[in-house]
């Protein structure tokens, strides 16, 4: 029987992954696609946490209805993200975060 | 619970002992010593291989990559919204509907902005 | 009248504005003034039926117009025109850094440049009223995905593109951290209202770690949009790589609607009886003591003024945690959450101010190193004089705006008796004044170079006079924004 650990269990790994390669990875992305997964990680958690919390035999769908904001949200970030990531490549030829050090003080 | 994944966890088995075994085949029966040019190249298809192996693609896939998901993810709003649509249109009265067309038509207005500053162009 | 009008109001102003950019042949600069004309009736919409704002029953489950909410709608407005204001004394810049070889026109990328702003403005507006998890979040990210595009605007300057990417990266994972926290905290309560979150709390049995784990993570991704020390490593870089206005922008607009939610989130963690409360308050004052004490000290050295006013934004973050965090006190007749708005907005004029100045001398061809700002008070006298006006406020000299805002913050932590924090406050606040007052003694030197006189429009003149007089109309007679705080509230 699957139960509301394992779910948890599940997301709370794919956070630490995600986290990890934030910190750990050095192409740009990557780190974004890691991003991403950090909020696929909260997405699980929610979603289970209203699977799981029944009221009158329905899930609460308003974690549901915040689990489709996140995804939106995502999404555009995605889109503005890409964008804001290829006109870095273009002026720089490079997605490394070692080749973003021109600000420093 | 568990058993219901039974066939899962047999069909991969199955997979990946298929692809096991046929590159062991090939290593075995092939004469894997000899090599030539052609044996090296990459394999497309048995076509000759055009290009080199990442081509740089044009900026354009990237703006209609982007278009694409923003415009497309919207749907995720378009379906609880249609679902539960005649169940609550008689509560909340018309509301519901004119909602949602706020809604499209805020991307209308981002869809005609794209379009007047020519990033759904292909040529130029 | 809903609240939600004015919101929506300028959500569409923005978006005709938008539509209205690619059909306009004659100067972008028509948009501007639209949209401060539009800014202005929202503005006074506020002021004038503030008393007389009702929330209709389906919202008030996630939307609310108290008096705090109303106050942080109009310094997201005011912000938002002096943004807009500013940007038309930085366009020179922006045109140069936006339009390609084959530019259409002169004013390439100004008209998004003021419809963008718009947006965080309603962003802005909605995180001051929301009280609800989900509300909290999608405002949130309404103000932070605009400025990813505004920090990263000029995209053919790769100080701006840089400045977006490391906005974009840290935005994108306070972003995680706080929907993560989220999760947690709703699993845990099995509430996403802010109001049943803190029922759930006083009535919670048995362990409360991992209800302490989800409200650091919840406070961990709030910490990022305030600038609060351990998550303040984006700030000094992306106010540096910024277009200046944004720079203001992020500086006073989004850290001020980062404290109006925080200010919420805080009061629901920290309500009587709640199981965490005590745990949250440790963990805000280590934050405060923390974000005082990297602030002041990191901005001795530096000698890029942008630079400077970052690290000045986490100094002052550290005061407002600290406010934040001093619960227990009744002495003080003022409550926390007051402190926190007159702070705030006592900290608009004056950061605005040092912004247009940076803006108009850019704009004119002067850096924005400290010493190219050598002898700005002897070519523009007017000029100089106000930047010193904003510089003193900055550091808390009495009789400026800063002053008082300060004193309340040190009031507060010593009734609360933190003593540690209270004596980092005050070690922040003498350290502060070395490095205000060397930018001043900047100003004043005499140049190697002789540099142009800065000219100002008509409209940054106004807005000019504004703010040195709301500082030190407010630094003289502080009841003027309390008043405004606690009328309201009766």
């Amino acid at each position: 029987m699957i139960t509301l650990n394992h779910y948890l269990f599940v997301s709370g790994i794919l956070f630490a992954i995600g986290l990890t390669g934030v910190v750990a990875r050095r192409n740009i992305l990557t780190i974004y696609m890691c991003l991403e997964m950090m909020l696929s990680a909260a997405n699980l958690t929610l979603v289970a946490f209203s699977r799981f919390h029944l009221t009158d035999g329905l899930p609460d769908y308003n974690a549901q209805a915040l689990v489709f904001f996140t995804i939106t949200v995502a999404a555009a970030e995605v889109a503005v993200g890409l964008a804001i990531i290829v006109a870095l490549y273009r002026t720089k030829h490079s997605v490394d975060v070692g080749a973003v050090d021109n600000l420093k003080g | 619970m568990i058993e219901s994944y039974l066939p899962i966890l047999i069909q991969a088995l199955i997979a990946s002992g298929f692809a096991g075994v046929t590159l062991l085949l090939s290593v075995m029966l092939g004469k894997s010593s000899k090599r030539n040019a052609m044996k090296d190249s990459a394999y497309e298809c048995g076509m000759l291989p055009l290009g080199e192996a990442q081509p740089r693609f044009s900026v354009k896939f990237y703006i209609v990559a982007m278009l694409f998901v923003l415009f497309d993810i919207e749907v995720v709003f378009m379906y609880p919204w249609a679902i539960i649509f005649k169940d609550y249109v008689n509560t909340i009265g018309h509301d519901i509907f004119w909602s949602m067309m706020g809604f499209v038509s805020i991307l209308l207005v981002a869809f005609i902005y794209a379009w007047k500053k020519g990033a759904l162009r292909w040529d130029n | 009248m809903n609240p939600l009008n004015i919101e929506l109001g300028l959500g569409v102003l923005g978006l005709l504005l938008l539509l209205a950019e690619p059909f306009l042949s004659s100067s972008r600069k028509v948009l501007a003034y639209v949209a401060i004309a539009g800014l202005l009736v929202a503005l006074l919409t506020l002021i004038t039926s503030g008393g007389s704002m009702s929330v209709p029953a389906t919202m008030q489950e996630f939307y609310i117009a108290d008096a705090l909410a109303l106050f942080y709608k109009g310094v997201a407005i005011i912000s938002t025109l002096a943004v807009i204001i500013i940007s038309l004394e930085y366009a020179p810049v922006l045109n140069k850094f936006v339009a390609g070889d084959n530019a259409r026109g002169k004013e390439a990328g100004l008209g998004e440049f003021v419809s963008l702003p718009l947006f965080v403005c309603v962003g802005m507006m909605v995180m001051a009223s929301a009280k609800d998890l989900i509300t909290i979040f999608v405002s949130l990210e309404l103000v932070t995905v605009s400025f990813y595009v505004l920090v990263s605007f000029m995209r053919r300057s790769a100080m701006s593109l840089e400045a977006g990417v490391k906005y974009l990266i840290l935005g994108a994972l306070s972003t995680g951290l706080l929907v993560y926290g989220m999760a947690w905290v709703y699993g845990l309560t099995g509430q996403m209202s802010l109001d049943g979150i803190q029922k759930a709390l006083v009535n919670w049995k048995g362990d409360n770690t991992p209800l302490l784990f989800g409200a650091a993570l919840v406070l961990a991704g709030l910490g990022f949009k305030v600038a609060a020390v351990p998550f303040q490593i984006w700030v000094p870089d992306v106010y540096q790589g910024a277009p200046t206005p944004i720079t203001a922008f992020l500086s006073v607009g989004s850290k001020a609607a980062g404290f109006a939610v925080l200010t919420r989130v805080v009061e629901t963690f920290t309500a009587k009886g709640s199981v965490i409360g005590d745990q949250v308050i440790q963990l805000l004052l280590i934050l405060a003591g923390a974000t005082i004490l990297v602030g002041n000290l990191s901005a001795i050295a530096q000698t890029n003024f942008k630079r400077l006013l970052g690290y000045s934004s986490i100094a002052h973050a550290g005061y407002l945690l600290l406010a934040l965090a001093c619960v227990h006190q009744h002495s003080l007749a003022i409550a926390p959450r007051n402190i926190v708005a007159f702070y705030l907005a006592t900290y608009l004029p004056m950061t605005f101010l040092c912004f247009l100045v940076l803006s108009a001398a850019k704009a004119q061809g002067v850096g924005e190193d400290l010493k190219s700002l050598k002898g700005l008070g002897h070519k523009s006298p007017l000029l100089g004089l106000a930047l010193t006006i904003a510089l003193a406020s900055l550091a808390g000299l009495p009789l400026t705006a800063g002053f008082m805002g300060k004193m309340f913050v040190i009031f507060a932590a010593t009734y609360e008796s933190n003593y540690l924090c209270l004596a980092l406050a005050i070690i922040g606040a003498a350290t502060g004044f070395y490095y205000y007052f060397k930018v001043i003694l900047t100003i004043y030197s005499t140049p190697e170079v002789e540099t142009e006189k800065i000219r100002l429009s008509v409209l940054s003149k106004v807005m000019l006079g504004v703010f040195v007089a709301a500082i030190i109309v407010i630094g003289v007679y502080p009841d003027a924004i309390q008043h405004v705080l606690v009328a309201a509230v009766k």
